[in-house]
């Protein structure tokens, strides 16, 4: 919005060259028209509270987030001295060029932003303002009828009691410990086939809070 | 005469959308209402919080950088080109980053957190 509003003036005063000079000027007047209400539109919605901002360098989690908070410094920095260039020269103009070291210091902000998010999400704990979960994991996705015992996990996010009860279904199929360490059923009697079986784990302090695994037994 | 009038309102709208934003901004971040609970905080793996250096000096870094640019920007204003970032700043935030990125995912994806944290 800041480059249309500047170039706005710059663009009626090429178009004299090839149209009559008020039809630039009316395109100039509209086009500063609109982005001005757009722009007090927004002020006034971020005044009123209409446009929350109360997150605006918070994490999922409400803790304030250090990356977001360095994102919106330099975005203000950097827009605040393209105005005070192009505004200070006479006449006013857009700079010729964005110099490197500009571009590659909003990269480093940026990018530093997207790393920072892609660990947050990497981890359980980045994620725990999406309310509570559960999450299942398991060192290996099948099994075999007497064969050996896959070790459930389960990462309990957002309630003070991390502890879990688990459950296989069908409920006879094997057994499942406490501990979340699944025994398949004896090779001595083995079904028809092949079976999957579910393996939930519930959050003791939540009931409602609970994950699903599956492992395929043959 | 009409170039002129678009030209100094386009700047006013500017100005005023920049400088009201900012103020709204800044206002909204020293009285609490912009959020900023535990921005010198991380977290362990595990959930626990702890005081993190390498955000303080992130901190530090980007607004001794921000100041000198803007000042570096005030000289200069009358050029019509925006100042260059020297590879000595770059290299200096570029590693602030590296070090705040390092420690944030050693901490949150290695380090747990010990018992009453």
């Amino acid at each position: 919005m800041l480059l249309l509003l500047m170039q706005a003036g710059q663009t009626a005063t090429q178009m004299q060259a090839y149209v009559p000079s008020w039809v630039s000027s009316l395109a100039a007047w509209v086009a500063l028209g609109f982005l001005g209400f757009v722009g007090i539109a927004i002020l006034y919605y971020v005044f009123t509270g209409r446009i929350d901002l109360s997150g605006l360098i918070s994490e999922p989690s409400g803790e304030a987030s250090m990356s977001r908070f360095q994102l919106l410094v330099f975005t203000f920095v950097i827009a605040a001295s393209l105005f005070l260039i192009i505004a200070s020269a006479g006449p006013p103009s857009f700079p010729k060029e964005i110099p490197n070291g500009i571009l590659v210091l909003l990269g480093i902000s940026s990018s530093s932003y997207l790393v920072s998010k892609g660990i947050q999400h990497s981890s359980p704990e980045g994620l725990s303002g999406r309310g509570p979960q559960v999450t299942i994991k398991a060192d290996r996705s099948e099994t075999k009828f007497g064969g050996p015992s896959v070790q459930f996990q389960a990462d309990v996010v957002g309630l003070t009691d991390e502890s879990v009860t688990w459950a296989i279904d069908p409920i006879d199929f094997g057994s499942i410990s406490s501990t979340g360490l699944y025994r398949p059923p004896d090779a001595q009697s083995p079904p028809a086939g092949p079976t999957t079986v579910t393996v939930t784990a519930t959050a003791k302090e939540d009931v409602s809070v609970s994950d699903k695994e599956t492992i395929k037994v043959s | 005469m009409f170039t002129s009038t678009i030209t100094w309102l386009a700047q006013t709208e500017v100005f005023i959308f920049l400088v009201g934003l900012g103020a709204i901004i800044v206002y909204r971040l020293l009285t609490g209402e912009i959020n900023t609970n535990y921005l010198l905080y991380g977290r362990k793996k595990g959930g626990g919080r702890y005081f993190s250096p390498e955000r303080l000096q992130l901190l530090l870094f980007t607004l001794g950088t921000a100041m000198f640019y803007l000042n570096d920007v005030l000289q200069h204003r009358t050029s019509g080109i925006l100042p260059d970032v020297s590879p000595q700043t770059l290299a200096l935030l570029g590693g602030s980053h590296a070090l705040y990125l390092g420690g944030k995912a050693y901490m949150m994806l290695f380090k747990k957190s010990s018992k009453g944290e």
